[in-house]
Order: C-alpha cells, then sequence, then structure tokens
C-alpha cells in the first residue's frame, strides 16, 4: 500500500474543502469498510482521505421530517439504525433487513452515507430506499442539492454525486398507513453474505385492488432499480397468487442479470423470478407495513 | 540430570494389552476440566507468535506471481530499491548464494524457497522486500517487475495425470526422510508424485459374482484452513552461529530439521519456538514460511519477520480437491462383493504432504466395509494450482463422500434401509481391513445404534409439501490415524512439588495442553489445573513428530502418562531411601526431577482406528435449491474420552467446518488464478448458519494401548457431514449431486435437470 494522507476534519465546510473535483485518488472514508476492502486489492490508491468521523450536526442521528418522515444523518452507522426504535416504528422493512445486513462487526462501523455513496449493486438499503422514496442531500462547495433517491444509482458502482460532494443526509417520506411493504433478501452462500438477489416491494390495496405498487431489484442486476413492467401489471389488479406470479414473470424477463461469485446469470434471473413473487406475497401475509 | 532418565526412558513401551493397568484414580481423566487457557485467552494475555515483535526487525513482504506456469526471464527489483526505507529485495538466486540446493518439504525436495528459473502457481512467492516499515514493503514488492515466458498450464487433476499434460516439475525428487517413496527418485514426463495401491482378493472375480454394478464419479472442490491466524514466522540469530524460529507451526520439531538441512547444520543450532495457535487445521504443518524468513535473516543478519494476510492464506496451502470413481459390485442381498476405488487429488504445484495424503487416504477409501475383492488406486498429481497438503482428516472426507454417497445409491437401488444396509456390509472388530490389518477395539454398531437413535431413524419423516421438502441421511466413516510414530514428553517435578510438562505437542485450540495435565495430574495426584504445560521450543521440549492427524492425545498422551509414571516412582523410591538419610539422593533433592518417555508403535498400518459417523436432517428450498440443515449429529469414537467436554467440542467444532465445506465453501479458481481470495468473497459460516440442532456424540470403546483408553477424535467429526447432507438431499428431492459444495445453484440445475426442465447456462 502506498502512503497517503488522512485528514480528519472538523467541519462539513473544511471537509468539502478538502475534496477534489478532478483527483480520482482523493476521496471521503466513513465506516471505511468497503473503501479498505478496494484499497486491499489495490482497486483504489487513495493519495488523501477524508475521514468524516469528526463532523456532527446534521451528519448524525435519525429525526422526524417535517412530513412525519425521518432523516436519517449520513454518519449515522448502521447498528444505530438497527437499534432505533424510531426507525423500526417508521420504517419496520428496514430494521429487519439490517439484521443480516452483513454483521454486526461491520455494522458498527458501516454509515448510511458510505452504503449509498459506494454504488455497490450488492445492497440491502437501496432497493428498500427506492420503494419508500425520499431523496438524497448532497453538499459541495456549489452549495446544498437534493438528489431524488430515484436518480441516485446511476450504473455499475456509479452514482449522480459529484467527485467533490459529500451526502449529509437522507429524507425519507412518511408512509400512509395501508402500505404493504416487503424485502427478500436470497444470499446463496453465508446468512449474512450479500444478498444474490434482493427485492424491495411497497404497494397499497383498496377493498382488494392494488392501487399503487413499486417493486425494486438489487444484487442481480448492474445497479438497484425499479421495474416498470412488472409495477404496471399489478395496479388495478386484485393481490393474489396469480397476479403476483405474472408480475415476477415479467421481473424475471425484463432485468438483465449480471453472472458473479454469487450465481450465474440465468439463475440470478430465476432468483428474481422467485423472489419477487415471494416479497409480494411476503408483504401481504405478514402485514408489516412500511408505516408500522 | 541424566541418572534420572530411568530405564523405561529408551524402550518401547507397549503396554501388555490384558492386564489393566492400576491409575491412583485421583478423578482427572474422565473429567470435564475447563480449559487450563481460558481465562488467558479471554483477557487477551494469551501468546500468540503474531503478536510478537523483535528489536530492529525488518518486516518481509513477498511479491508472487501473477501467471500459473511460466520461465522467468528477468525480475527488475530497481523501482523497489528506490523507494525510501527498503532495506533489501530478496529474490530466488540470492536465496541459492546461501542455500545451494533450496528445495523444501516433507515428501518430496520440490519447492523452492522462492522460484526459481520458472513459476508453477498463480500466487508463487518469486521475491521479498525487507523493510523497517510493513507498509513500505508492501508498497515495494508491488513494484517488482518480472518478466515471464508463458508455458501451457494444466488445472485438472485428471487431465494432469494424462500423457501430454504440460509437464510442471522436470523430475521427481523425493525426501530422503520418507525411505518407500526413495524408487520415485529421478522419475520425469509426468505429474503423478506418487500413486499408492491396495490390492485385496480378486476384484475380476468379484465383479463376475455381483448381481449389481455401480459406476460412479464424485468431485470435491478445494477449500481451505481459514485460521483465524494467518501464517506468520520470525527469524532472527542466535549468537554468531545460531539461527532462533519464532513461527505458528504445528510441527516445530520438523521446521528444525528441514531447516538445518537446508542450512547444512546440525540441528542444534537452528532453535524453534512456538506458542498458542490460533488455528492450524493442518494448514500450518511441517515448513511453510520458515525457510524463506531463515534464510532472509541470514542473508541480512537481522531478525525477519513475515506475517501472511488473510488473502495470502489463499496462495499458501489448500485441502485437495478430488476425482474419485468408484465400482462396486453387490449381492442381491445388499452384501458387497467387489470395490474398485481410483482417486485424484489435486496436489497443485508442490507436493507439500498430498503424496502422503493421497495413500494414506487411499488405504481406507473402500470404507469400513467387509470387502474381499478390492483394488485401490490413489493418485497424487500436481497441477499449476496453489498447493494443497494437510486439511483436518488427510483426505479422507473426500473419499468418505464418494463411498458414503454410493453406499446411499446402492442401498436405495436394493431397496434396502440405509442403515440396514451398512450393517450387512461393516467390518466387525477381528476382521481384515482390505490392508490385512485386523480390526481392533472398534465397535462400529455402537456407532450405527448411537446414529439410529439420536436421528430416530425408526420414526417416519414428514417430507413436507410445496416448495420446501425434508429429508435426512446418515453415513460412517474411517481413518487410520497416521503411521508409527514418535512423541516425547518430560514430566518435571519442582522442588516445591509443583508440576510442569515439557512437550512439543501445540495446543492449537484442541485443547490438547487440558489433556496432557489431565494425563499427568492422574498419575501424580495433583489437580490438572495446578500443573503448568511449557510450550514447544526444541531447545527445551523434547522431539514430537508434529500435531497432526488425531495423533497428540494418544501418542504424546501415552508419552506423558510414562513420564509421568516414572516421575511418580522416582518420587516414591526418593522419599523412601530419603527415611533411610542417604546423603546421596539427599543431594539429588534439591534439583527438579527429570524423566524421559518414549512411546513407539509396533509395524501396524495404524496405532488405532477412527471411525465416526454422522446424521442429518435437512429442508431444501425447490425453488431456489437452498439447503437448511436443520439437525446434524456427529458420532466419534473417542476410545475413554479424557476430557468429554472437549471431545464433544471437537466433534461439533469439526463438523461445523465440514458443514461449511459441504454446503457453501468453495475456492473459485479460473485459469488458475483464485478470483474470491478474501474472507468477503469465500464465505465460512457464521451463527446464523448453523443447523438448529447440533451435537456431537461420544462412543467409547476403550483403546488397549490408549492413555487412559483414549483415542485422537480431533478429526472424525469431519468424515461423515457431506455424504449425511447429500443423502438427506436424495431423499428430500430424489437429486443426487455428485459434486461438493452443494450450493444453491448447483442444487437447482440438478433438479431442474431432473424435471426436465433446466436452467439454461450463460
Ligand atoms: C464483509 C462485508 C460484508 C458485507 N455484507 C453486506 C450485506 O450483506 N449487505 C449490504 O447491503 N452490504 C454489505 N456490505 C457492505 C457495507 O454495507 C458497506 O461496506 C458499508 O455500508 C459502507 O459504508 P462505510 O461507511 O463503511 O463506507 P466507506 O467504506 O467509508 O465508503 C464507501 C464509499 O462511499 C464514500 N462515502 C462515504 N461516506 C460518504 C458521504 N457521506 N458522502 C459521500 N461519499 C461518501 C467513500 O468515499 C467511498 O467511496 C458488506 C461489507 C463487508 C466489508
Amino acid at each position: 500500500m502506498k502512503s497517503f494522507d488522512l485528514v480528519e476534519p472538523a467541519t462539513l465546510d473544511e471537509a468539502i474543502a478538502l475534496l477534489d473535483s478532478q483527483d480520482r485518488s482523493v476521496r471521503a472514508i466513513a465506516g471505511g469498510t468497503a473503501l479498505m476492502l478496494m484499497m486491499k486489492t489495490r482497486l483504489f490508491q487513495p493519495t488523501r482521505l477524508v475521514s468524516l468521523r469528526q463532523l456532527d450536526g446534521d451528519l448524525r442521528g435519525i429525526r422526524v421530517n417535517e412530513g412525519g418522515g425521518l432523516r436519517i444523518g449520513a454518519m449515522t452507522s448502521l447498528a444505530e439504525l438497527e437499534y432505533s426504535p424510531l426507525l423500526a416504528g417508521t420504517y419496520p422493512v428496514m430494521s429487519q433487513a439490517l439484521r443480516t445486513l452483513s454483521n454486526i462487526r461491520i455494522r458498527n462501523v458501516a454509515t448510511l452515507g458510505g452504503h449509498l455513496a459506494h454504488g455497490d449493486p450488492h445492497m440491502d438499503l437501496p432497493p428498500i430506499l427506492l420503494t419508500l422514496g425520499g431523496r438524497i442531500s448532497a453538499v459541495s462547495r456549489r452549495g446544498r442539492r437534493w438528489i431524488p433517491i430515484s436518480d441516485f444509482f446511476v450504473g455499475y458502482y456509479q452514482t449522480s454525486l459529484a467527485k467533490d460532494e459529500l451526502i449529509t443526509a437522507v429524507d425519507v417520506p412518511g408512509q400512509s398507513p395501508g402500505v404493504y411493504c416487503w424485502y427478500e433478501k436470497f444470499t446463496a452462500r453465508s446468512a449474512d453474505d450479500w444478498p444474490t438477489v434482493g427485492v424491495a416491494v411497497w404497494y397499497s390495496v383498496d377493498s382488494n385492488v392494488i392501487t399503487e405498487a413499486r417493486i425494486a431489484v438489487s444484487a442481480a442486476t448492474e445497479r438497484p432499480m425499479r421495474i416498470a413492467v412488472a409495477e404496471a401489471l399489478l395496479i388495478n389488479a386484485p393481490a393474489t397468487r396469480q397476479v403476483f406470479s405474472k408480475a415476477a414473470d415479467a421481473a424475471a424477463d425484463e432485468v438483465q442479470p449480471i453472472a458473479d461469485l454469487h450465481g450465474s446469470a440465468s439463475y440470478k434471473r430465476e432468483m428474481v423470478r422467485v423472489h419477487v413473487r415471494r416479497a409480494l406475497e411476503h408483504a401481504l401475509n405478514s402485514r408489516s407495513n412500511g408505516a408500522g | 540430570m541424566a541418572a534420572h532418565y530411568t530405564e523405561s526412558a529408551a524402550k518401547v513401551v507397549e503396554p501388555p494389552s490384558k492386564i489393566k493397568r492400576k491409575a491412583p484414580g485421583s478423578g482427572q481423566v474422565k473429567r470435564s476440566v475447563r480449559r487450563l487457557e481460558s481465562k488467558a485467552k479471554v483477557d487477551g494475555s494469551a501468546e500468540y507468535i503474531y503478536n510478537l515483535s523483535l528489536p530492529g526487525m525488518l518486516y518481509g513482504k513477498i511479491a508472487r506471481s501473477s501467471i500459473p506456469h511460466g520461465k522467468i526471464l528477468s525480475i527488475d527489483a530497481t523501482a523497489a530499491l528506490a523507494i525510501e526505507g527498503v532495506h533489501a529485495v530478496i529474490t530466488g538466486e540470492d536465496i541459492r548464494r546461501l542455500i545451494p540446493d533450496p528445495y523444501y518439504g516433507p515428501a518430496f525436495h520440490d519447492q523452492p524457497i522462492l522460484a526459481l528459473d520458472k513459476v508453477r502457481y498463480a500466487g508463487e512467492p518469486v521475491a521479498v522486500v525487507l523493510a523497517a516499515d510493513p507498509h513500505v514493503a508492501e508498497e515495494a514488492a508491488d513494484l517488482i517487475a518480472v518478466e515471464y515466458d508463458p508455458l501451457e498450464p494444466v488445472f485438472d487433476e485428471v487431465a494432469a495425470s494424462k500423457a501430454g499434460a504440460p509437464i510442471i516439475h522436470d523430475r521427481l525428487r523425493p525426501a530422503a526422510t520418507f525411505p518407500d517413496l526413495k524408487y520415485l527418485q529421478g522419475r520425469s514426463g509426468t505429474n503423478v508424485a506418487l500413486s499408492g495401491r491396495v490390492r485385496r482378493g480378486d476384484l475380476e472375480k468379484g465383479f463376475r459374482e455381483s448381481d449389481h454394478i455401480f459406476e460412479h464419479t464424485f468431485r470435491n472442490g478445494k477449500v481451505i484452513h481459514a485460521p483465524l491466524e494467518p501464517f506468520v514466522t520470525l527469524a532472527e540469530m542466535n549468537g554468531p552461529d545460531g539461527l532462533t524460529i519464532h513461527t505458528a507451526s504445528q510441527s516445530p520439531s520438523f521446521v528444525r530439521s528441514e531447516v538445518s538441512r537446508l542450512l547444512g547444520w546440525p540441528e542444534n543450532r537452528v532453535r524453534v519456538r512456538t506458542a498458542f495457535l490460533g488455528g492450524g487445521f493442518g494448514g500450518k504443518l511441517y515448513i511453510k514460511l520458515e525457510a524463506l524468513v531463515a534464510a532472509c535473516a541470514l542473508l541480512v543478519r537481522k531478525p525477519v519477520r513475515i506475517a501472511l494476510t488473510m488473502e495470502e492464506q489463499f496462495y499458501t496451502i489448500t485441502k485437495h480437491g478430488a476425482t474419485v470413481r468408484l465400482k462396486t459390485g453387490a449381492k442381491k442381498d445388499g452384501r458387497i462383493v467387489a470395490r474398485e476405488v481410483e482417486t485424484w487429488w489435486n496436489g497443485g504445484a508442490y507436493a507439500d504432504i498430498g503424496p502422503r495424503v493421497a495413500q494414506k487416504s487411499g488405504l481406507t477409501s473402500a470404507g469400513p466395509y467387509d470387502i474381499e475383492n478390492i483394488a485401490i488406486d490413489s493418485h497424487a498429481i500436481y497441477t499449476n494450482e496453489p498447493p494443497a497438503g494437510a486439511l483436518r482428516g488427510f483426505g479422507v472426507s473426500q473419499v468418505v463422500w464418494a463411498y458414503e454417497s454410493q453406499a446411499d445409491i446402492i442401498a436405495r437401488a436394493l431397496k434396502i434401509d440405509p442403515l440396514e444396509f451398512r450393517r450387512r456390509n461393516i467390518l466387525r472388530e477381528g476382521r481384515p481391513h482390505a490392508t490385512g490389518m485386523l480390526m481392533t477395539d472398534v465397535d462400529i454398531d455402537a456407532i450405527l445404534d448411537r446414529l439410529a437413535e439420536r436421528m430416530e431413524w425408526d420414526r417416519p419423516l414428514d417430507h413436507g409439501s410445496g416448495t420446501i421438502r425434508r429429508g435426512r441421511g446418515i453415513a460412517i466413516g474411517i481413518k487410520a490415524c497416521v503411521a508409527p510414530t514418535t512423541s516425547v514428553a518430560m514430566v518435571n517435578i519442582y522442588g516445591d512439588g509443583s508440576c510442569g510438562i515439557c512437550c512439543s505437542t501445540v495446543d492449537m485450540g484442541q485443547g490438547s495442553d487440558t489433556a496432557m495435565a489431565q494425563i499427568a495430574g492422574e498419575l501424580l495426584g495433583v489437580s490438572a489445573e495446578a500443573i503448568r504445560v511449557i510450550h514447544p521450543d526444541t531447545d527445551v521440549t523434547p522431539y514430537d513428530m508434529a500435531t497432526l492427524g488425531s495423533r497428540s492425545t494418544y501418542h504424546m498422551g501415552n508419552a506423558v502418562r510414562h513420564a509421568a509414571e516414572d516421575a511418580r516412582a522416582q518420587l516414591l523410591r526418593i522419599a523412601a531411601t530419603a527415611l533411610q538419610t542417604d546423603i546421596d539422593e539427599l543431594e539429588c533433592r534439591d534439583g527438579a526431577v527429570l524423566t524421559r518417555s518414549g512411546a513407539r508403535m509396533s509395524r501396524q498400518i495404524t496405532p488405532f482406528w477412527m471411525l465416526g459417523g454422522a446424521g442429518a436432517e435437512i429442508e431444501v428450498d425447490t425453488e431456489t435449491g437452498r439447503i437448511r440443515v436443520t439437525k446434524l449429529v456427529n458420532v466419534g469414537d473417542a476410545g475413554s474420552a479424557i476430557n468429554p467436554d472437549i471431545v464433544e467440542r471437537q466433534l461439533i467444532g469439526a463438523g461445523t467446518m465440514q458443514f461449511g465445506f459441504t454446503i457453501f465453501e468453495e475456492m473459485i479458481i479460473n485459469e488458475g488464478q483464485v478470483v474470491n481470495a478474501s474472507f468477503a468473497d469465500y464465505k465460512i459460516p457464521g451463527m446464523l448458519d448453523l443447523p438448529d440442532d447440533l451435537t456431537g456424540e461420544l462412543v467409547e470403546v476403550p483403546h488397549r494401548h490408549g492413555p487412559f483408553g483414549a483415542k485422537g477424535i480431533g478429526e472424525t467429526g469431519m468424515f461423515c457431514v457431506s455424504p449425511a447432507i447429500g443423502n438427506a438431499l436424495y431423499d428430500a428431492i430424489e437429486v443426487r449431486v455428485m459434486e461438493m459444495p452443494l450450493t444453491p445453484e448447483r442444487v437447482l440445475r440438478a433438479l431442474r435437470q431432473a424435471q426436465d426442465r433446466p436452467l439454461t447456462s450463460d
């Protein structure tokens, strides 16, 4: 490993000033869990790491926002989220997913900001956030902008964040009471592995007819993404096994799976089919909904 | 002090088999003593070599080959040497100046300390950078430029054994230490390092007399040991002409003799010491980093430390991948009358102990069955993959996977209950094994009984419906412990009556310190907790072959027992003499009472048979292929357990390890490159993966020569887990997977194939 500078600015302004829009070898470091893996394999060789550890204020903690949803600071650790009663009450689907998101050693240091900024498609929370909706606060020398979560993941390890931008917080809207939510994680190896396929679903039902629906898939695909064709099949249809199966088939046809150590493309396509259907069924059966 | 070594010391100690030795019976053995080192491990004070640093030491970082097979044209260290803080760059040629023939290995002298002339696997050490700062060494190691002329590689063990395959070693170089391998000296033009053979009866006649013949080929993937403490060695000069090596090794005595041989020094100038090991599982046997670190220290005349990263373990030693072809002839009533076994072991680029693995596990590869006609061939093969060596079970789990999967196939084909099928075929006390050796102190019926009881075999199993199907399976297995080997121990009784045991058994988590203390304590009337076990230091502790193959409880346990018996006899004599006030004796009492004892074996292939069985209940998700093991029972014959709790945990620990190997652990090697060489991508089971019901069960068949009747059990829990799960899979969904591990994708593909709606391949 080449030597590099590790700086620990005390304020957000200082941190932003230390980033560089041109130089790829200058980066922020939060928990370091993703970055260190890349450094070990020499995929990334920094000249400067800007540690966000000393930053607080907006970057830390979980608060109720105007819309009855939550604003989560980027430096909030995944373990804090896991144990937060506020999160459990507002988005139980997230609390549940956190339990098998890696292991407790990783969750203790990994942060929500790093989890999103990394852009790895094999992540558990992005598909859930894609279904819950929300926006990401990105701050740079140019000021703050809000990026809708739906515009955030643009490609394989690619986000719409500029190199000199920092995530400070994530705003997730409050969910209406009748909404059904579920996250289905499938691992091919250990239980706390990265998912082979992750599927998040969100839908509302009125007199047994689905009125609104969101389905997001991750890990099988190059980025976490909504599957519009499958969603369309649900709307105005009854919440039945046949309908769920049809939507699942459509999702399986639609995705372009990427083969990796977790499975071949054809296996992953099959797993998308199985887990989209299961997620839709489990959401209905568990009555666990996004609004708690 | 020599005067105090007793007569029995140097003699063969073959205890009379009939006479029950009378122990003082102080209640130390057969007691679940807590591990002596528990507290030290919890509070962090336990010594590990990984935590050791020496004043003025240099850190070494290894530059590794990027290609699987090729000639080295040049090594350019200019850029590395230009980095500030780099002390030296060492290559194979530098080593050759110090050691003219720098090839090492326990079975073959085939592995260069650093690559010479050519490389034989991707990841092979090519050069070492030394620097006072480990990060500087690492940065510089990346800058070493090696130019290769690539040679055609070969990876598959069966392909590598065929004529016309690219040749990996110009000629075979068996080590002189194994006289039986001498005939291989100088053989050339082959990748077959060795072929082990066993013949019994008349195979062709057996097949002719069979009503049914079954032939299948089974495969095992490559996996690794994954100890928590990676490989680490430090070496320093010891006076003007001595060397001290601190190393996380399972075999300090072997390290001493091999390093001395390489240097052309007498053994007494090399001192090797170890501490607790953070796991070994066979990976830290023989010699790994020691020759390299010793050579570096001698070249720069400074202390040197090389500690591998977790990732580098994948390029150091693995378990053997293996292909096993099994042809079995059976009568209508299920009696097996003929069996032919041929195994190809993927040994990787260097033999390490692979030829012995092939030979030893070959001996028992027809299973614990009474078969008249047997032919066994077991080939150790060189390939261009990382070297394979010993891994907890020494090849046995690979062959058990084959013969116990096939046992299930045969039983089902003949419509015989799998348990009953085994009862009709097992080897019983007094019957000859394939090798001709008679079975003694074994009771496979007892293992089957226990399995039947714990698996509630008579109760029908609910096989489930819908997408979750249930199944159960059993398997049994046999291993011959290592061939006759030597262990020596000293028991010291200090002036104040406290007691220390000097022995070179390495406590790597298996609890050997505790077991040895119990054995000595039993004889000396001292509680095990009050005894100190002195860790291996070849200057202090006497010779031991190695900590491997479940041999220590039996071999070292016997040595400690004899030493303690001796010390006790001496104490009593001294006390008696003291009463008569003999002046000479009184003089001597101020020093320690030392005694030495050796244990030696007769000319049998094994001092004891290791037998085990496993039963598994599983659930299979028929839409994903994922297996969930709900119950795993591991039965092992421990002789009479010295410490029942530790024995049970050994079975559970081994069962857990093999469970991981069975359901998802696998090194993915693509064109010779390990593509998942990290614990981010090579997953081992965590708590959430373990079976809800996971037990170790002791069957106690006292062994006539074991210390207090004990046998070794460290590996037994590994043998049978894989076929038990594979057989349960068949019971659940009637699909047979012939290749390990049983990953969800592999299972789903097999299931969909059977349903005639195959999953397309990419
Ligand atoms: C062994 C292991 C197992 C794992 N298993 C899972 C799993 O099962 N499921 C799962 O979802 N994930 C898993 N992960 C991934 C884990 O969730 C991520 O590594 C983690 O969330 C990243 O957060 P971090 O704070 O450590 O990020 P870091 O490593 O510090 O940073 C990651 C990236 O984000 C950037 N960054 C960090 N913070 C900010 C910010 N505030 N603004 C802008 N950019 C920023 C960094 O510059 C870097 O590029 C696993 C990781 C490991 C190591």
